[in-house]
Parts: structure tokens; sequence; C-alpha cells
């Protein structure tokens, strides 16, 4: 698409290539940086031993449970048969359906949140909605899709859909809303056409927002997949979690945890790269 | 009938506190060709008139007229450089003034468009900086780019609300230079209307010049007719009797403001 090329053209123009001594300081920071991440981990891990130690082996100690965190990663992709999956497989199938759902859920958000911001009438005929089913838990939802798609498996998607439908839709609208009057008399001045309003002035100023829209979206739709698939079953690491409190193997339960952090994390860090590379500073 | 007639023009705003008259009784004819200052202190309603004329605000009352036609809103014979540049700020600064060419001269060719922005570009001097963005020049240079835009979709009229207040001294007389050229190159056909706050730039520029009373509801206050013989030459103008008679006309219908501030700073000291 031509805004994301001139956007990126930005960048190159200000980031000048680093010099030797920028490399080191670079460096240096990365290093630092990391030193206080391990830290405060190894904080969290003092604590979770105490505890381990008081509560007399109620809680699995971190030693334990880094033994089985190790089984879960070192095989990560076997299968034997569709009650036990490796981690990884149970993760695909989670991130598959959190971006299945994802996806279709930006592709109603979008455009709706762009009618939203471009059209008063618009905005006052589906903020009320809006309102109202925004607060509602997504897997209040699960039924529904139940009912709606006869599977357990797309009533998940179908939840997922509906969690990533607010953040979007909201962002989008705002940002369209908030376009300054001085780009619409640019555009109102020269004489755009609609199309060009859309391409030049509308998507270029609510890009950032609406990548912010789905920064949210989607890390709000990796919290609620877990509690849908205990809900639904059958696959996906909430289901993993699920099992592996039946088995009565809460270091598998503290290792999905720790799996499902990094997940969520790299998530998150991909759409915020996203969202720097369309900022533009006005 | 003259070429641009605005007639008893009222333009009001709707505020929270109810209904603002910015101005009002406006009236002025403009011929074709002719240069027109428009001058008068911070909040008077300058803009608000040149937004009239462009089409970007609606008369509350009265009209503008165009070549005999009521003007209901903006056009390719109108070009304007905003008070604020409003420049898109994702564009790059070639960019910026090509999307605008594009918009306004849907018929010419995609390699005139081009030529187009390179020669105003180059006008201008801002060819070198033509991939830059917004926030990577200066204040002065966004003015140029957007005076740049505004010449380039070769309008019959040219508006400017403050086009050259944010430059440095240089720069200004070379642009006052480039605009008069621009203006002869077209057989002074070309009809332009200015704000300034620049007395001395009204001056050697404009044929006429409006002065306006402060507002609200402010109005004309007096027209001032420049006389001086074109081709205008800066250093052999300012020197001229008539430039000074002007001059010090203009400094007496604009200066009263600063005559009182002056005495309430002195009261304020003799109270300290
Ligand atoms: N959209 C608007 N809504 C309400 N009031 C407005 C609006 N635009 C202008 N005004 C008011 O109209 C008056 C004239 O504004 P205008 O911008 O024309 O002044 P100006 O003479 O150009 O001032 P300056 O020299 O500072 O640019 C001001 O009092 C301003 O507050
Ligand atoms: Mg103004």
């Amino acid at each position: 698409m031509a805004i994301t090329t001139t956007l990126t053209g930005t960048e190159k123009e200000t980031v000048k290539d680093p010099k030797p001594g920028m490399l080191l300081k670079r460096t240096m920071e990365v290093f630092v940086n990391l030193a206080y991440s391990v830290s405060g981990f190894g904080l969290l891990i003092a604590l979770w031993y105490i505890i381990t130690v008081a509560s007399g082996g109620e809680l699995p100690s971190p030693a334990a449970t880094f033994t089985v965190f190790w089984d879960l990663v070192k095989d990560p992709f076997y299968d034997l048969g569709p009650n036990d999956k490796g981690i990884a497989l149970q993760l695909l199938s989670s991130l598959t359906r959190v971006f299945t759902g994802f996806l279709l859920g930006s592709f109603v958000a979008i455009p709706v949140g762009l009618v939203m911001g471009a059209s008063n009438i618009a905005r006052r005929i589906f903020y009320p909605i809006v309102q109202v089913l925004k607060p509602v838990s997504p897997l209040a939802w699960f039924p529904i899709g139940l009912v709606a798609f006869q599977s357990a498996a797309d009533a998940t998607i179908f939840i997922i859909v509906i969690t990533s439908l607010w953040p979007t839709l909201i962002n989008t609208a705002f940002g369209v809303s908030s376009i300054p009057d001085d780009h619409r008399n640019v555009a109102k001045a020269f004489g755009f056409s609609r199309w060009k309003y859309l391409t030049k002035v509308l998507i270029p100023f609510s890009l950032p927002h609406i990548i912010t829209g789905l920064r949210l979206s989607i890390g709000v739709a990796w919290l609620v997949i877990v509690a849908g698939e205990m809900l639904s079953g059958g696959m996906g690491i909430g289901f993993f979690v699920w099992d592996s409190w039946n088995a009565l193997s809460l270091e598998k339960v503290i290792s999905a945890i720790l799996i499902i952090g990094l997940v969520g994390l790299l998530l998150d860090r991909g759409f915020a790269a996203l969202e720097k590379r369309v900022t533009y500073a006005a | 009938m003259s070429y641009l007639k605005i007639e008893d023009l009222e333009i009001a705003f709707k505020t929270p506190k109810g209904r603002y008259v910015a101005v009002q009784n406006i009236n002025l004819d403009v011929d074709k060709g002719e240069i027109i200052s428009i001058i008068g202190h911070s909040g008077c309603g300058k803009s608000t008139i040149l937004n009239a004329v462009a089409g970007m605000v609606q008369p509350t009352g009265g009209s503008v007229l165009l070549n005999g036609k009521k003007v209901k809103g903006p056009g390719p014979d109108r070009g304007i450089v905003f008070q604020n540049y409003s420049l898109l700020p994702w564009l790059c600064v070639y960019q910026n003034i090509y999307q605008a060419v594009d918009a306004a001269l849907k018929t010419e060719d995609k390699a005139d468009k081009h030529a187009r922005v390179e020669q105003y570009l180059k006008m201008v001097g801002l060819w070198d900086h033509r991939e830059k963005y917004p926030k990577q020049i200066s204040g002065g240079m966004k003015q140029r780019v957007a005076i740049a835009r505004a010449f380039a979709i070769d309008p019959e009229v040219l508006l400017l609300d403050e086009p050259f207040g944010a430059l440095d001294a240089l720069t200004k007389s070379s642009l006052h230079i480039e605009l008069l050229k621009m203006w002869n190159l077209t057989q002074r056909s070309k009809t332009i209307i200015m704000v300034t706050h620049d007395i001395e730039e009204a001056i050697f520029l404009s044929d006429r010049i409006v002065v306006m009373n402060n507002g609200p509801a402010s109005t004309i206050r007096e027209i001032e007719n420049v006389h001086l013989p074109r081709p205008r030459n800066k250093k052999e103008t300012v020197n001229m009797p008539e430039y000074k008679v002007i001059r010090e006309r203009l400094l007496n219908l604009l200066v009263d403001k600063v005559v009182i501030d002056d005495s309430e700073l002195y009261k304020e000291e003799q109270a300290a």
C-alpha cells in the first residue's frame, strides 16, 4: 500500500547509520536492561521458593517446575492422539483461532469504525449498542456461538471475533472523528475527490489509531482464548491448562502460564513495532 | 460589474456563548489583476473575509461574487495559503504539492502536473528538500511549501493569509520579488488578496490596502490607494515621498493600541 511505503520513507530519513560509538552504547543499554529483567525474575523465583517451603510442598518448587517446563519445550511437536499433543501444537491451535477471530473481527470493526467516525448519524445509531455490549465478558457469547455454529471450536472463534470488535472499533472511530480541521480544509480547498480524501487524509491520519485498536484487540483476544478453550475443551493452550489441572500437575499449569505470558508479550511487541512504523510526528 | 465583488458581507459564528458576529458591512470591489492587502489587529476578521472569498466559510449575510457568480464553495479558480500552512504531515514536501495539483487540475497530464510541482518547488527554493516531511523542515520552509502549493494550481485568484509571516527579512524580500515576477509573467492578470501585519510589505506589493476596525462586528475602516509606479524596486520605492505618506497614515490608523499599552505599563511601574 502506498501509504505504508511513504511512511517507511520517514524512518529511513531519520534513522541514520549508527556510528561505532553509538553501537557500543546501544549494546550496553541492552545488557543493562537485561540485567534488570533478570534480577526481577530472580526476585520472583526467590519469593516462589519461599512460598513453596512455607506451604510445605503444596506448590511445586521452581526446580521441579523447570524440569517439567523443559520436558514440555524439549519436544514441542509430538502428537500422540487427540488428548496428548506437544505444547507447540497446542499453542499453534490457539494462535490460529485467535488470528482467525481477530481478522474476522477487524474486518467488521475497521469499516464500521470508519463510518462511525465519519458520520454523526452513524455514530448516534451505533454508539449506544457499543456501549452496552462492550462491558460484557466475551465468554457470555459462548452459548450463542454454540447454538449458531453447532461446534465448540467455532464457538471459541466466535467469542474471539466479538472480543476483537470493541477496541478496534472505538479507536478507529476516535481516529477518524479527530481529524483536525486544518487537514480537512486542505482537502476542501483543493477539491480532493472522495477517494483522495480517504487515501491521503482520512486513512493516514487514522492509521496509528487503528493499529492501536488492533493492538488492544489482540491483547484481549489472547486473554480470552485461554478462558474460552477451558470452556470448549479439545485443543489449545487453554485446554492444556485445564487438562493439566485435572491431571493434578501444577508444574504444567505454571509452565503454561509462563508460555502464555511470553506469547502474549511477543504479540504485543509485534503490534507495537507496527504502531511505531505508521506513527508520524505532526 | 467588477471582477470580484464583496457585498454587504456579514459572517457570524455560532459559539457556546451565542452568536458572534466577526465581520459585517464589508463592501469591496476588486478588479481583475489587482493586488489587495488586508491589514488590521489580530482577531479583527481578516482570515474570516479571506475564507469567505475562498468559499471555506459561508456568509451569514450578503455575498461574494466572482465573475458575477456567487461563491458557494472552494474551487480551483482560487488558491489559498492558510495562515497555519496546513500541510499534510504524512506526505513529503513534493507529495503535499502534487496531491493538491492532482486534485485541482483534473484534466492535466501526469507529466505536466509533475513539471508544475518541480517549477514551483524551484521557485520557492525547496527543490532539494522535496523528499522531506513537514516535521523535518522549518516554519519558514513550511510556509514556502504552502505558497508553492497555492501557486502550482495556477488559480485566477490567490488568497494569501499572512504568507510571509514566519520568514526572515531576506527570504521575505526574495519571495516578494517572486510573487511580483509571477504576477508579471501572467500579464498581471492574477488577482491577489493578501492578509498581512506588515505595513511595509503591504505598501510595496499592493494596489490598495484595506484597513480593518477592531472586532467584534468589525468593518472596513479605510481603503488606502497605493499609486506607486510599477515595476517596483524595494530600494527606490521606500524612498519615494508617497510611500512615506502612506506609511505614516497606516501607522496612525493602526498604532493607537500601542500607545495605550505603553501607558498601562507605565502605570504599573509607578504602582510598584
Ligand atoms: N470557526 C469559528 N468559530 C467561532 N469564532 C470564530 C471562528 N473563526 C473565527 N472566529 C472568531 O472571529 C474573529 C475573527 O477571526 P479571524 O481569524 O478572522 O481573525 P484575524 O483577523 O485573521 O486574526 P489574526 O491576525 O490573529 O490571524 C475572532 O474573534 C475569532 O475568535
Ligand atoms: Mg488570521
